[in-house]
């Protein structure tokens, strides 16, 4: 459904950038983006950061915790979706308008380094796996890489992971129209969701459609794996030796490392699972609905159920304090 | 030449006098009947400023996105759980009574069982949906337990449902006219329906029905104003004992009494004749005509008393009184008139109603109790009238103390004390707040039923009252274009930011959740689109009957939560949406105030506020005007009007410590009370000015003026304050704030007339002296 949409809108859109030229030259954004409500408006990541946790969301709100939650400036006003330290001062943050931001300090000051409207796709993650190489990824297939710690940002094309039916469909495109190839291309891959290291060398991605690839070479080819739900999933963690991956409507799956013995989880609530944290022994999961699980091996335990939110992030800093972040910001659950 | 002209006035009226009075008793008969015809009546666009910029926008839009003339019903199952079936066969009969009472927009009443109301959940291929309660709903275990789940999935729960589960809510939108007839709204009528039909008809040990909203609430102040017949009684039985210990005779008791009642009968009468309802804010009024007739008939009976004591017979005792009071207190009348008709000035209907129904009852008391009463006395014999001269000796000792006031020496003291009062009063006075500064319905004491009321619904559901709604003008088709919807998330996000504002809605909040809604529910994806097929994708989402977008959207309410109704919050607020709007507005989109119960709050308080100082300019303009004429004396006019001007500066510095707000039926309070005030100034001035014009020291004027009408005016100010300060103990809280300003008004002004008027005499007139 969402392919054919977007197919036809290509076409509208074109005319609809034309006339968002002049968004808001009035409000100064910075006004507009550091406001008390930010603290309790839509978050939907929280990252580690040494001592600190940074939190990102709407409007390009970032926040950041050492003592108490503070809002910091931040380059964009597109929403931010996801945030990642690869150690206490270095850090990127991606987001809608296939924004890139960048800091060196822990998070306290940022500065952009990718966006793109144009594109019109967000990123959905992104992962360093050392100072200079990361990558991006987002809706539709979106995938970048750098390998100048996000000086210069390029993209790739996962032909790999596109259905059969599409491959062949792509190919005879290409013969005939260049350009619609190209944007046809843009629209047929699913979305990109979560990328996560199951180890140094091997990458799970998970996304739309029932996507679960992995790639033993950084990312630059996927392999399928074997997985018999065709519902979205949205994220993807390590707990000892096993790996789960969750996402719409309440299924959540567990492999061991070899990622070849699927097995469904049930869970006690039909609500999309969107973030996870492991904390020593337990696995907390939270979701749609302002659910938040506790999974002790097979089972699932209902731990709190939060009126009209949706949670999308958990973290823990190192006092121990786990912070959630949803669509009312970011809490901790009462003592 | 004046003088002249009232000598042959009294000459053919006493000539005539039967003639006269007979064709008074036909009057009042006609007009007993139009008033026998009288009805309660209260109509929202009466109580707000209709002209007021705000309310030009509410209008303009009233049709699309209903007012704020809405009423709110919350089913309570006292067991604190909805879940069973007793409660649900009741919320569905409490639905279909409330949509079949006349006077519903039948398209507009949501409860959890109006086919509008619906969830839609995300699946893997796409939405599922349907509406909360199935078609084929049974009030059995396994029918509640499905729609307890699609409750949840609705998200209603906050809106319809109580958040603890322990109430649903019915919500629905008044009509102003009736569609059939055509004819206004009968909003107490309707309340009356609201009453009987699902209280009434439903509430019982298990169910408890809680009702607010505009109309129930000018039911209930209806209900509260039916006890003003109670305090008029006791007024008139406390205000004809006082007359008798005045005048220690049944006759000089019972007529100016009768007098005062007939001017009541008028005023209603002629309230019926000019098609006027008897407002419930208003209901004072035939109160106030009363209290000023008896306080002008008591100066009658008291100038006849006087002249028969001096020896002359009724007859003459009354012409002669008649001759000299019908100058004096026909100015203090036609400046209580005046003062009253300054009310027009202000743009409030109920107001204006006030104004007319208040000037008509006060220009009818000089036909009463100017002429007919002393028509009437001259009927009498007061032969037996005398005074006992031992007691006439301690009235005057009194008075020669008094006037030690208009000696230089006590003037200075009284005028320093004054102007130290004026100064405190003043500061005092400009801290007074504007509007309503409590919870609730003002007009309503915090524990009254429909306050109550109030509370539970604000406590039980995640929904309030105080809503304004800011109306966003734009072009067609505006709400498919990624820069206008834009706009809207800013102008959200930036008030929603504003101290005050619990929380927002508009079409951009909500087309974000449906995009997110559209992307499997992803909350990362709650934005707004960027190209405009999947902004109408999300859009379309969104029926014009959510209140949030009309017909071709080019008009989207951005709806404002707010924490409570006060004039401070309302104000921060109000603000920050001129500035926001200011830097957003542009040819192609305007953020327009106001409309939602809090708006027109907003447009009120601002319409009160601009209002009083023009008001006060037009009474004491007026009041100053007619002084000059009839003293011909600017001296004599500046002596009556400081003691008024120092006495409303003390009554606003009351308003403030009592945390009594300007409000629409705090208002009046200033102008009535200057224009009841001034009587007591003008009559003593009257009688001393001649004098002073003779060349009469001031201390032996202000005397003579103590001895011929002192006793009147100090007699008048205990009557009146006594009379209004029964409305204390009313189960309206705006007529128990008329009452306590109106209590300090009268006394007040009586004490400013007695001590200040002599001081300030004594100043102007000291080379006399």
């Amino acid at each position: 459904m969402k392919v054919s949409m977007l197919r036809s809108a290509v076409a509208i859109g074109l005319s609809a950038c034309l006339y968002t030229a002049s968004v808001n030259a009035q409000l100064d954004p910075l006004t507009v983006q550091i406001q008390p409500q930010a603290q309790s408006s839509l978050l939907v990541d929280i990252a580690k950061a040494g001592d600190k946790l940074v939190a990102v969301g709407q409007r390009g709100h970032v926040l950041v915790l050492d003592q108490q939650w503070q809002q910091v400036a931040s380059p964009v006003v597109t929403q931010l979706t996801n945030v990642f330290f690869l150690n206490e001062k270095l850090g990127w943050a991606v987001g809608h308008d296939a924004t890139i931001i960048h800091t060196n300090d822990g998070g306290l000051t940022w500065s952009l380094q990718m966006e793109s409207t144009v594109l019109e796709k967000p990123f959905l993650d992104v992962r360093f796996f050392s100072e200079q190489q990361g990558v991006a990824i987002g809706a539709y297939g979106l995938f970048y890489r750098t390998e100048d710690g996000g000086k210069t940002w390029h993209d790739e094309f996962h032909q790999e992971l596109l259905f059969e039916e599409d491959v062949a469909y792509l190919n005879e495109l290409k013969q005939e129209d260049e350009e619609l190839y190209l944007s046809e291309r843009a629209a047929l891959l699913p979305h990109f969701n979560r990328i996560i290291n199951l180890d140094a060398d091997r990458l799970l991605l998970v996304g739309e459609l029932g996507l679960v690839a992995v790639s033993n070479d950084m990312g630059r080819t996927f392999e399928r794996v074997d997985f018999d739900y065709d519902g979205s999933m949205f994220n993807a963690i390590t707990h000892g030796e096993d790996v789960y991956v969750m996402g719409l409507r309440g299924h959540v799956f567990k492999a061991s490392n070899a990622l070849n013995d699927w097995q469904q989880i049930e869970l006690p609530v039909e609500s999309s699972i969107n973030g996870a944290l492991v904390d020593g022994d337990d696995l907390y999961l939270v979701g749609n609905a302002g659910i938040i699980l506790k999974i002790d091996g097979d089972k699932a335990e209902l731990v709190a159920r939060r009126q009209g939110e949706n949670i999308v992030s958990v973290a823990k800093n190192n006092k121990g304090e786990i912070w959630f972040a949803g669509t009312k910001g970011l809490f901790q659950l009462p003592k | 030449m004046l003088e002249k002209l009232v000598n042959s006035f009294e000459t053919h009226l006493f000539r005539n006098r039967m003639w006269v009075i007979i064709s008074f008793i036909f009057i009042t008969v006609f007009l007993g009947y139009q008033a026998s015809q009288l009805k309660m009546d209260a109509a929202f666009s009466k109580n707000i400023p209709l002209n007021h910029t705000y309310m030009q926008t509410y209008t303009k839009h009233q049709k699309d996105f209903g007012g704020a003339n809405g009423i709110m019903v919350a089913v309570e199952d006292t067991s604190g759980n909805i879940f069973n079936p007793v409660f649900f066969d009741t919320l569905k009969k409490v639905h279909d009574e409330l949509f079949f009472i006349d006077g519903v927009e039948r398209s507009q009443v949501k409860s959890l069982y109006s086919p509008s109301t619906r969830f839609t959940e995300v699946v893997e291929d796409g939405f599922a949906g349907g509406p909360v309660i199935p078609a084929d709903f049974r009030t059995d275990e396994y029918g509640l337990a499905v729609v307890r789940d699609n409750i949840e999935k609705a998200g209603i729960v906050g809106r319809l449902i109580a958040n603890d589960y322990s109430a649903a809510m019915l919500s629905a939108q008044l009509m102003d006219f009736d569609p059939d007839t055509g004819e206004a709204l009968n909003t107490i009528e309707f309340a009356n329906e609201l009453e009987q039909k699902l209280r009434g008809q439903f509430e019982n040990d298990n169910i408890k029905i809680h009702i607010i909203g505009f109309a129930k609430m000018a039911g209930d102040v209806a209900d509260g104003a039916k006890g003003v017949l109670l305090f008029f009684l006791i007024a008139i039985v406390i205000t004809a004992v006082m007359v008798y210990l005045f005048s220690k005779s049944i006759m000089l008791t019972v007529l100016p009494l009768m007098c005062s009642l007939m001017a009541v009968i008028w005023q209603l009468g002629l309230l019926t004749v000019v098609g006027f309802g008897l407002d419930p804010m208003s209901i004072l009024v035939p109160f106030l005509v009363f209290a000023i007739g008896v306080s002008h008939g008591v100066q009658m009976i008291n100038a006849v008393r006087r002249r028969v004591i001096d020896g002359q017979a009724t007859k003459a005792a009354a012409a002669s009184a008649f001759r000299s009071l019908l100058v004096p207190g026909g100015v203090a009348l036609l400046s209580d008139t005046v003062g009253f008709l300054t009310l027009l000035a202000i743009d409030i209907g109920i107001i204006r109603e006030l104004a007319i129904s208040a000037s008509l009852g006060v220009g009818v008391i000089i036909l009463t109790n100017l002429i007919l009463l002393p028509l009437v006395i001259s009927y009498t014999n007061l032969s037996n009238a005398e005074q006992n001269p031992v007691q006439k000796q301690k009235i005057e000792n009194i008075w020669r103390s008094l006037s030690k006031f208009a000696t230089p020496k006590y003037a200075v003291i009284v005028l320093t004390c004054t102007a130290v009062l004026y100064v405190v009063g003043f500061m005092k006075a400009t801290e007074m707040k504007i509007g309503d500064l409590k919870g609730g319905a003002p007009a309503l004491h915090q524990d009254s039923r429909y306050n109550l009321d109030t509370f539970f619904i604000t406590d039980h559901f995640s929904i309030t009252t105080d809503v304004m709604t800011v109306i966003v003008e734009a072009e067609p088709e505006a709400c498919t274009y990624h820069s206008m919807l834009s706009q809207i998330d800013q102008f959200e996000w930036m008030v929603g930011n504003t101290p005050g504002v619990e929380s927002t809605a508009s079409l951009a909040s909500i087309a974000k959740a449906v995009n997110a809604g559209f992307n499997e529910g992803n909350p990362k994806w709650q934005i707004l689109p960027r190209t405009t097929a999947s902004l109408v994708q999300a859009v379309g989402q969104v029926p014009t009957t959510s209140g949030l977008l009309n017909g071709n959207c080019s008009v989207m309410p951005v709806y404002l939560f707010l924490k409570d109704h006060k004039a401070e919050t309302i104000e921060v607020v109000v603000n920050k949406v001129k500035q926001v709007a200011a830097e957003l507005n542009s040819d192609k989109l305007q953020f327009k105030l106001a409309s939602g119960p809090v708006g027109v709050m907003a447009a009120t308080n601002e319409a009160v506020s601009e209002a009083q100082l023009p008001m006060m300019i037009y009474v004491y303009g007026a009041v100053f005007i007619l002084c000059l004429i009839s003293f011909k004396s600017l001296k004599a006019t500046i002596a009556v009007i400081i003691p008024l001007y120092v006495v409303s500066t003390l009554a606003q510095a009351l308003m403030t410590m009592l945390d009594i707000g300007l409000a629409v039926s705090t208002l009046p309070v200033i102008a009535l009370g200057v224009g009841i005030g001034v009587d007591y100034g003008i009559y003593i001035l009257s009688t001393m000015s001649n004098k002073l014009s003779n060349g009469m020291a001031v201390q032996q004027a202000y005397f003579e003026a103590l001895v011929e009408r002192g006793s009147a005016v100090i007699f008048t100010g205990l009557t009146l304050a006594i009379g209004v300060s029964t409305w204390f103990f009313s189960a309206l809280k705006f007529q128990m704030d008329m009452g306590i300003l109106l209590t300090f008004m009268f006394l007040v002004n009586m004490l400013g007339a007695i001590i200040i008027l002599p001081a300030l005499s004594a100043l102007f007139w000291r080379k006399a002296s």
